[in-house]
């Protein structure tokens, strides 16, 4: 029998018939006679099954074994992290459910081995578990970016809100990552876990206040943070000596470039500060702050509340003194550390020519990012009205198509390069 | 006459609502009566719109700020008055404390002020005929092919300054313009380049894919308290990237806010989608801007 539905290619008719000829039977049309299609050895219908292999087997369908890796992969990540056994099920659950969408059905291993580790991360995040996203990088051997990229896909795929990771949550399980107890150095240099801990979270908040912490990474703030309450809960000569790098080598963690750009900016702030407590005998600066730190922490709200009710008097009372008073502090102050009075004049001057106003210098505290703005080269906004429509002359097009001996000598340049 | 008149729909708003709502025409009214003021005189800065384009109007948005807003413009009606009384004004009309929180009316005074610059156009034509990518590569001066790491010719003008890819296919795209008109001129340029060397070029299907804003609110922004409230539309990894990234849904806009205050506008077909985005980003800023 011809499969129902088969029309002839040529004529459109459906009178098609078997015909068996010789060992194979074909199906023709009965009014052209043209040759529809010739019988198969299995005799399949024309066009192939409609019903679909995984359909009629009636068997049902098997994970994945890269997905059941996965999940094992997630699991032992949380094992590893020794996470409570709620976080471990819900990772495993968005694990499930992230592969098993569109937008990472088909991805690469390394991209999945990335999603697990987001699932774990999100997991984290919800149950307000302290992890960095920096740890989880680690964890899976991705850098930091291309783990960005999966976690925003994995958190769009899964269509949840995950709450923001604050640096405050982190300081505790980051302070206790330090070998600076007694067991482990010398008593003069050792601090007990809690108080670093107490003080460090302290700082950090403060730091935030004034605009150091947004935007930045958590763990130089944190280190930096830890550095300055180790060396201000026993200000000695010995401690102030220490730098950070040293410190990090004394407690055991691995040392951090920008963490020493943060020491600087908390210094400043605490100074802004300390120069506010009523009983201080001398200028307060970078070099002895931090005897004040424990003063500036206890009564630190008032203190900020003193510095930008005076900041603020200050520059309503004379706003051009204030800038002429800067110049010769900034040429005294050349040889110190960075001051943010050298770089608000340097800022100062640099906007000088520039139109935008430097809102950063007009500020108690501000973003450093907005205090040391890099002065950028300004290209002539070529703001040239044009209409899109204009004539558009033949000469400025010549201009971009070579000339016959350039081709040429073009030509013949690569003939010769490829001969050497 | 203007501050009796100002008076009585005072104290006749006060007596029959209890929530007190400026309607939209009240300052037309009071700037009609003082006669030959501009509307939204007081508003102040939000001149500077491009001249010419289809500006969408901002809708009223009740939030704290807009409260500040309306408590301020009562002063700005109180000196116009006085202003027109002239020196012997002895005005009895004292800037009223409203008892009742009042809904913020659409206007001018809540506009940021502030316009964003486009950066980049994104635009895609059509050339219409099949290329030979290593005859232009070849021909031209200002072309650049390198099959092995790219399948298109990438070329450049000077002027507007843009470059664009060339594909085998006849399609084109062309980035770098600063704006939609330059963006078109620079496609057409490149046309015409490829026209004159050889090829039955045309200029079909030419759209506008992306454009990118930026501008500066001029006040720090806690991102960490933008991401608390606006939970569902915002992505703040500071461990990843310095920027917070708001996206959008009408219209749909990503924006990269920066603590700083800059703000990034990308994702946009038409300009006024940008001037939209903006306009609805700012007083989210604002509420938390931080002294």
């Amino acid at each position: 029998m011809p499969p129902v539905g088969l029309k002839c290619r040529c004529c459109g008719s459906s009178n098609i018939v078997e015909d068996d000829l010789y060992a194979q039977s074909q199906s023709v049309c009965a009014d052209c006679g043209t040759v529809c299609s010739e019988g198969r050895l299995a005799n399949d219908p024309v066009g192939g099954s409609v019903v679909s292999y995984s359909y009629t087997t009636q068997q049902s369908k098997k994970p994945c074994p890269n997905l059941i890796k996965g999940l094992h992969r997630v699991q032992a990540l949380c094992r590893v992290l020794r996470l409570n056994s709620e976080i471990e099920k819900s990772s495993q659950t968005y694990f499930n459910q992230a592969c098993n969408h569109e937008s990472f059905i088909f991805v690469r291993l390394t991209k999945k081995e990335a999603l697990a580790g987001c699932c774990v991360l999100i997991s984290c995040r919800m149950y307000n578990w302290p992890i960095t996203a920096g740890t989880i990088a680690y964890l899976v051997d991705t850098d930091p970016a291309s783990l960005f990229r999966v976690y925003l896909e994995a958190v769009k795929t899964l269509n949840i809100s995950v709450p923001a990771p604050s640096v405050s949550d982190v300081i505790e399980a980051h302070c206790q990552a330090y070998k600076i107890t007694s067991e482990h150095v010398p008593e003069e240099l050792a601090a007990d876990t809690k108080e670093l801990t107490k003080r460090a979270l302290a700082l950090v908040e403060l730091a935030a206040e004034s605009w150091i912490v947004t935007g930045r990474r958590p763990v130089p703030i944190m280190m930096a943070a830890t550095y300055l309450s180790w060396q201000s809960l026993q200000p000695t000569k010995l401690r102030q000596k220490m730098t950070l790098e040293k410190f990090c080598q004394l407690a055991k963690v691995d040392k951090n470039r920008p963490a020493t750009k943060r020491v600087s900016e908390m210094k400043e702030m605490l100074c802004k500060l300390g120069n506010e407590l009523p009983w201080k005998t001398r200028e307060i600066t970078p070099h002895n702050v931090v005897q004040q730190v424990e003063d500036i922490l206890n009564y630190r709200f008032a203190l900020l509340r003193n510095a930008l009710k005076s900041y603020a008097d200050s520059s309503n009372a004379d706003p051009p003194q204030f800038d002429i008073k800067e110049i010769p502090e900034s040429e005294h102050s050349l040889k110190t550390e960075s001051c943010t009075v050298e770089t608000e004049q340097q800022a100062h001057s640099a906007t000088d020519s520039c139109d935008e106003p430097n809102w950063g210098k007009r500020v108690l505290f501000a973003p450093p990012c907005v205090v040391n703005a890099k002065k950028k080269k300004r290209e002539q906004s070529n703001q040239l009205e044009v209409t899109g429509d204009e004539e558009i002359s033949d000469s400025e097009i010549s201009s971009y198509i070579r000339t016959p001996q350039e081709v040429r000598n073009i030509e013949l340049t690569k003939t010769l390069l490829l001969k050497e | 006459m203007d501050e009796t008149a100002l008076e009585r729909y005072f104290d006749d708003s006060i007596a029959n609502d209890s929530g007190f709502s400026l309607g939209e025409g009240w300052m037309m009214r009071f700037l009609k009566a003082r006669g030959g003021a501009k509307a939204g005189g007081g508003g102040g800065p939000g001149s500077e719109l491009p001249p010419g384009r289809d500006w969408p109007r901002p809708r009223p948005r009740p939030s704290s700020t807009d409260h500040d807003d309306l408590t301020r413009a009562l002063p700005v009606a109180t000196e116009a008055e006085e202003e027109s009384q002239g020196a012997e004004s002895n005005t009895s009309f004292c800037p009223m404390t409203p008892m009742t929180p009042m809904t913020p009316m659409t206007p001018v005074t809540e506009r940021s002020g502030i316009t964003p610059q486009l950066q980049n156009i994104v635009s895609t034509v059509n050339l219409g005929c099949p290329l030979d990518l290593k005859f232009i590569a070849l021909q031209a001066r200002n072309a650049e092919y390198n099959p092995k790491r790219f399948a298109a010719v990438i070329m450049r003008i000077r002027e507007p300054r843009t470059t664009a890819l060339i594909f085998s296919s006849g399609k084109m795209v062309c980035t770098g313009a600063k704006s939609e008109e330059q963006s078109r001129l620079a496609a057409r340029k490149y046309a015409r380049v490829v026209q004159k060397l050889g090829f039955s070029a045309r200029f079909m299907d030419f759209k506008i894919q992306n454009m990118v804003a930026s501008c500066d609110v001029c006040f720090p922004i806690r991102l960490e308290g933008l991401v608390l409230t606006h939970q569902q539309f915002c992505s703040y990894e500071p461990e990843l990237f310095p920027g917070l990234i708001y996206r959008m849904v009408k219209p749909r806009i990503v924006l990269l806010i920066f603590v700083s205050g800059k703000v990034v506008l990308t994702g946009a077909k038409e300009r006024a989608e940008i001037y939209e985005a903006f306009e609805n980003i700012y007083p989210i800023l604002r509420g938390f801007r931080k002294h």
